[in-house]
């Protein structure tokens, strides 16, 4: 495994916010193009990241929208380069085509949306996560997708550089699912030294330029990358390709394509999924949280075990994909999940197909704005026993 | 992989809209049979767009016209004649 590069990483300790700490994680991941359209509250990442890249020796452009950001960068992924896009909620939005181009032509990317209170312009500097189904959904068509979801600054550090990691192992766009609360906290923020991060470096194809298949996929299902200019033969498409990279466009061709596009991150999935447990062995009650509702679930859960109730915590990390396996196997020893949300049950509903009747699921709905009442979570987590089985 | 074996009969041919060229190169380049080259001619821009050199050796794959950024050539299969 390779190790960063030490010009793009700040060792030390470091009192900045979760924005800040992103820009710094994708610096240190090897990002060295990065093209935004500034939006509140994402607007710092792109602002450091002006600020740092003439040091490292990167590319910032300012572009006239969120389209021509997340195409811009796809050229640049193209040209070898570590790219990464930065955006909120509308601009999420206009981004959708190219998640699906990015999807279609494996072209690894970090796309990382500031989740802001929704829908539409909605509340610009006020916290949600209203957007967890569109990240995997929001592109029309089959594809597979990795997100991941932050809850403080010191995760925006770390996640961002296993966003970039995943990116180039898996060759998919990797979606950063952060929120306003996570990216406007200041908190400290340790970045180790070079020689500790590890940087999954671009799979490259090194063999004959004649023999070079361009979508070839390798065991893991993912194919080998070449660089534009390199003078291997490619061509790159949207459209339903073959391994050469030219349009087929049959339904043989379809069906290979696109079931190997939602198989490598479906048969990786253990391998990709990430959560946190706490207390969730032998518990009744599980909550099962994400980003900054991770951290307004904690008083609610304190409180019911305070009172003899017996709740485990299980937070994604990695929302998508979704820890199928684990909340199966939860849902047939607990008896209810409760999962605090700043929307009206996004994830609730992967949670409740996964428990399929077996537990509970109760929702805790936030409109978004603000974070939760720990209150709300803790009555929800008192009455989620009474209805169960 | 293998390449297409030139037929000594052209089976496809190409059409050429040298005004729009701008002498890239990416249709000679990427020609899996060699069948073009870069003509000695210029157009109004002072480019040279692509000549079908040997055109023997055109299958009319296309595969230029999916390269040419501008849309300036692209490649057809001919219909059999009559007794072919
Ligand atoms: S149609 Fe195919 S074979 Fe003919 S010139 Fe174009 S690329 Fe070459
Ligand atoms: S690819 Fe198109 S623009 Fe380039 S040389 Fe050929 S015809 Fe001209």
């Amino acid at each position: 495994m390779a190790t960063a590069d030490p010009i793009g990483v700040l060792t030390g300790a470091h009192f900045i916010d979760g924005d800040h700490a992103c820009s710094e994680g994708a610096i240190a991941a090897g990002c060295r193009f990065v093209a935004g359209y500034p939006i509140t509250p994402s607007t710092e990442v792109v602002e450091r990241i002006a600020e740092r890249f003439p040091f490292v020796g990167g590319v910032f452009i300012q572009m006239e929208d969120e389209i021509a950001s997340s195409i811009a960068i796809q050229g640049a992924a193209w040209a070898g380069k570590k790219t990464m896009t930065v955006t909120s909620g509308p601009g999420f939005s206009l981004m959708m085509e190219h998640i699906g181009l990015a999807a279609m032509t494996e072209t690894p990317l970090v796309l990382v949306d500031v989740q802001r209170a929704g829908p539409s312009t909605g509340l610009p500097t006020m916290p949600a996560q209203g957007d967890m189904m569109q990240a995997r959904w929001g592109s029309h068509g089959d594809y597979g997708i990795i997100a991941l979801c932050p809850n403080s600054p010191q995760e925006c550090f770390d996640l961002t550089i296993k966003a970039f990691n995943l990116a180039e192992q898996y060759r998919v766009p990797v979606l950063f699912m952060m929120d306003e609360c996570v990216g406007h906290m200041i908190e400290r923020v340790v970045i180790p030294s070079a020689d500790k991060i590890e940087v999954t470096p671009r799979r490259m194809h090194t063999g004959s330029k004649e023999e070079y298949l361009a979508f070839a996929p390798k065991a893991d299902l993912v194919p080998d990358m070449v660089k534009a200019g390199d003078g291997y033969h490619m061509h790159v498409t949207g459209l339903t390709h073959d391994e050469k990279g030219y349009p087929n466009m049959t339904v043989g061709t379809q069906a290979r394509l696109v079931r190997r596009l939602v198989d490598k991150i479906k048969l990786n999935a253990e391998k990709i999924v990430d959560y946190r447990e706490d207390g969730v062995e032998g518990a009744d009650i599980v909550v099962v949280t994400y980003g900054i509702t991770s951290r307004t679930a904690l008083p609610a859960i304190e409180q019911a075990r305070s009172e003899g109730l017996k709740v485990g915590h299980l937070r994604l990390v990695v929302a998508w994909p979704f820890p199928e396996k684990r909340i199966r196997e939860l849902s047939s020893k607990v008896k209810a999940f409760v999962v605090p949300e700043l929307n009206f049950g996004q994830m609730t509903l992967e949670v409740e197909r996964c428990a399929a009747g077996r537990a509970n699921t109760v929702c805790v709905p936030h409109a978004g704005g603000t974070v939760h009442n720990p209150k709300d979570i803790y009555e929800a987590i008192r009455d989620s026993v009474k209805g169960a089985k | 992989m293998s390449e297409p074996t030139p037929t000594k009969k052209a089976r496809g041919s190409v059409v050429i809209m040298a005004e729009r060229c701008k002498g890239c190169g990416f249709c000679v380049e990427f020609c899996p049979t060699d069948a073009l080259d870069l003509s000695s001619q210029y157009n109004a821009k002072g480019y040279h767009p692509p000549v079908l050199a040997r055109k023997d050796n055109c299958t009319g794959c296309d595969i230029c016209g999916m390269v040419c950024p501008d849309f300036a050539i692209y490649g057809f299969i001919k219909k059999p004649t009559k007794g072919h």
